[in-house]
């Protein structure tokens, strides 16, 4: 209580230093008067500059309400953090990202979806920064977002922070999924003739997965169905007697882990691409294979995989080239020609081995709709007026629309006959 | 100093006689060989400013030229004329490779050499940097390493052949917008109009569709409106202009101004795989590549502004344009770009 200072209003001594919002005031305990407010500001410099402060800055409603709210955000990543058993560096990394987004405004004025998405967008860029491999999948399930609104974030923030996200590792993808098969120890699902060692399994996946990315298989695909194709087939190969019959649903689903939709089409793939090979080794030839009977073949096809790409496959791009230069015809009656001087007895051996080139290109070209005729159009030509009222209804159509929009409502507000 | 007058109108007639001749991929020293007959004797002189310009000396076939003929101040003036890079010069020095080099190139060149010939004939006042450079691919190396020539290089640069890849981007969509400049009663114009579609809870425009040129049009109850999915600019305008029209028609004073075109996109095909992997890794700074999210690589190019869908099969898709030349431009930045992964 300031000495010296009595109420006008009451003629009291007891003066209240009371902060009404946080403009300071001396009020009289009494009476109530006011006798003193102070400035409506801030901060000192602006008190010095006399500047004036808008009642939201004020209050410091925004600052208090961004804040804890970024204080929520940022123990959320250090959550997600500790559940994804990240190393702590990458914990503070993430964090400071964070800290780094949230001061453009465009962030901080989002609404909470996004920033509980940002979330996880953080987390995955510092993954990806420490080659972790952490697919968007995961992140997604693990924080309840959509991928859409992920993807979204996700581009927004690496354009935001100017941030430089190397691929997803590939290899290292390979190791983390594999080893959440549950196939390594019998259990009462999985029998013992489907246990297998999960070093020699990973590495014929590995080997798998890098033909895979060799013969244009994996370029523009999300990566995990061709991993868990890749999987499958290294499963089966290693012990075919048995696990022939297996399926890849199957498979999955005693291994315990999700079935990605494109799986069975990225098998179907690789299992071409393996009997492409195939016919170029002597013993197999005669074995006149098929996809199902490949499989036991694949420890020798990786075995020597590099010189058999090379052999089985030409270079798809020069033999594009030359398809421009030649025509249809003649082409088709080289490849005769060619056909009938092989020696070869086999007959399922091409004539000419396959193109490397990916399967989108492999496919027959799409019917194109012809090109319209190039019409030189001036932009300023004259505008008939039949063109455009061939576009406007009669008086009479427009009569009848509205009768029929009029009994369309009344209809619709007519309530439904139970 | 006659001589080599005389010898430089000849090489320059050449020039303009293969100017309409020489195709991209013809045998680039089918000039040259002609030379033989107008130029008896080996080009001395020629040499002597070629050993001035070059940085790098290709010693071997230099040295062992004769020189002793040459009078003194033939060589000093010339001297003082390379530093300048005066025209005679530098097409002699060319004159010179080209003559120097009879082996037949290896098929990288050709382009690169046809450019040249082109270029030599077409402007005789600036020479290309990259085609002078190419022009003197040393006899020991059938590669062509571009050996800088420092007169040249000050030069100004012609504008490239538009040849290079062969391929021309085909315009796909048209985004243009247009004042109308009045109040629109969008309620009347979807009730008179029998190409409109009105749901002011979904959207608050009508969307109006005509049949020639196939577009869509979204008109605003401002007087604002875009017009959408012509496949040239002249298209769009005759097409904007057509909406408009049919709103007049509707007893709407509409006007037709500030038309511009906001947005162009173009397609084409390269007609190989593209190793998009290799791409984001060479070019981090402009690429985009997340299999997990698009099967495609984004390219965001800063000189023109455009973006580029690059996807494996080699079709790439160019969008942002504000004007045709851009399309036209981006793709050819890319073009050699692409061909690097081409190979790999």
């Amino acid at each position: 209580m300031p000495g010296g200072r009595r109420c006008p209003d009451c003629d009291s001594t007891e003066l209240v230093e009371d902060s009404h919002y946080s403009q300071s005031q001396l009020v009289c305990s009494d009476c109530g008067c006011v006798i003193t407010e102070g400035v409506l500001t801030t901060t000192f410099a602006d008190e010095g500059h006399l500047r004036e402060v808008t009642y939201s800055q004020s209050t410091g409603e925004n600052e208090q309400v961004s804040r804890s709210q970024q204080r929520r955000c940022l123990r959320r990543v250090r959550d997600l953090c500790r559940v994804l058993q990240l190393p702590s560096t990458f914990e503070d990394t993430a964090v400071a990202y964070y800290q780094q987004a949230y001061r453009h405004s465009g962030i901080r004025a989002a609404r909470l979806q996004k920033k509980e998405v940002l979330v996880g967008c953080c987390v995955l860029i510092t993954c990806r920064q420490h080659n972790w491999p952490l697919t968007m999948g995961t992140i997604c399930t693990l924080i309840y977002a959509d991928l859409d609104v992920f993807s979204g974030t996700y581009m927004q923030i690496v354009k935001l922070l100017g941030l430089d996200v190397p691929s997803l590792c590939l290899a290292d993808l390979v190791k983390t999924y594999c080893s959440s098969f549950r196939l390594f120890q019998a259990s009462p699902s999985v029998p013992a003739k489907y246990v297998e060692d999960k070093e020699k399994m990973l590495s014929r996946t590995l080997q798998l997965v890098e033909l895979a990315n060799e013969t244009w298989l994996v370029t523009g695909r999300h990566p995990l169905p061709v991993i868990t194709a890749a999987t499958f087939l290294a499963w089966q190969s290693l012990q075919p007697s048995g696990r022939l019959t297996c399926s890849l649903a199957r498979f999955c689903k005693l291994a315990n882990v999700d079935l990605p939709y494109p799986a069975t089409s990225r098998l179907q793939e690789l299992l071409a691409v393996l009997l492409q090979m195939a016919e170029q080794l002597a013993w197999l030839q005669i074995l006149k294979l098929n996809k199902r009977s490949v499989v036991k073949h694949i420890g020798d096809l990786l075995q020597h995989r590099h010189t058999l790409v090379r052999k089985a496959f030409r270079d798809g791009t020069a033999e594009m080239e030359a398809c421009e230069r030649e025509v249809q015809g003649q082409r088709q009656g080289e490849e005769e020609v060619g056909d009938s001087s092989l020696d070869l007895p086999v007959r399922k051996r091409p004539a000419s081995p396959a193109l490397l080139l990916p399967p989108c290109m492999l496919k027959p070209p799409k019917q194109l709709r012809p090109t319209p005729p190039v019409c030189t159009v001036t932009g300023d030509e004259n505008i008939s007026d039949s063109e455009i009222e061939q576009y406007l209804r009669t008086p009479e159509e427009v009569r009848d629309f509205q009768r029929a929009q009029a009994a369309g409502q009344a209809a619709k507000s007519l309530p439904n006959p139970l | 100093m006659e001589e080599e007058e005389t010898y430089l109108e000849f090489y320059l007639d050449q020039c303009t006689a293969q100017d309409e001749v020489v195709p991209p991929r013809s045998p680039p020293f089918s000039p040259v060989t002609s030379y033989d007959v107008y130029i008896p004797n080996p080009s001395n002189p020629e040499m002597a400013f070629s050993s001035h310009l070059k940085d790098k000396e290709t010693s071997g076939d230099f040295s062992s030229v004769d020189l002793s003929f040459l009078p003194d101040e033939l060589t000093q003036e010339n001297k003082d004329e390379t530093v300048n890079g005066s025209k005679d010069e530098v097409e002699k020095t060319c004159k010179t490779q080209s003559h120097q080099s009879q082996l037949p190139l290896p098929k990288e060149q050709d382009i690169d050499l046809g450019l040249n010939g082109s270029g030599l004939s077409s402007s005789q006042s600036h020479l290309h940097p990259d085609d002078a450079d190419s022009v003197q691919p040393s006899p020991e190396k059938p590669t062509s390493d571009p050996l800088p020539l420092a007169s040249v290089a000050s030069m100004k640069p012609m504008t490239p052949v538009s040849e290079c890849s062969g391929i021309v981007p085909q315009l796909q969509n048209i985004v243009s917008t247009v004042n109308l400049a009045c109040k629109l009663d969008l309620k009347k114009i979807a009730l008179h109009a029998k190409n409109a579609e009105y749901n002011p809870k979904r959207f608050a425009a009508v969307i109006m569709r005509i049949r020639e040129p196939r577009t869509t049009a979204l008109i605003f109850s401002s007087g604002k409106m875009v017009c959408t999915g012509a496949k040239s600019e002249e298209q769009s305008r005759l097409a904007a202009r057509k909406y408009a029209r049919v709103v007049q028609k509707l007893g709407f004073p509409a006007r037709f101004l500030d038309f511009k075109i906001q947005n162009m996109v173009g397609s084409c095909d390269v007609r190989f795989p593209i190793r998009l992997e290799g791409l984001v890794l060479t070019h981090q700074q402009f690429s985009s590549y997340e299999p997990e999210l698009f099967p495609g690589l984004i390219y965001r190019m800063v000189k023109p502004r455009i973006v580029l869908l690059i996807f494996v099969s080699g079709k790439v898709v160019l969008t942002g344009a504000k004007e045709r030349s851009e399309i036209y431009e981006a793709f050819e930045n890319i073009y050699p770009i692409l061909k690097g992964f081409k190979k790999a």
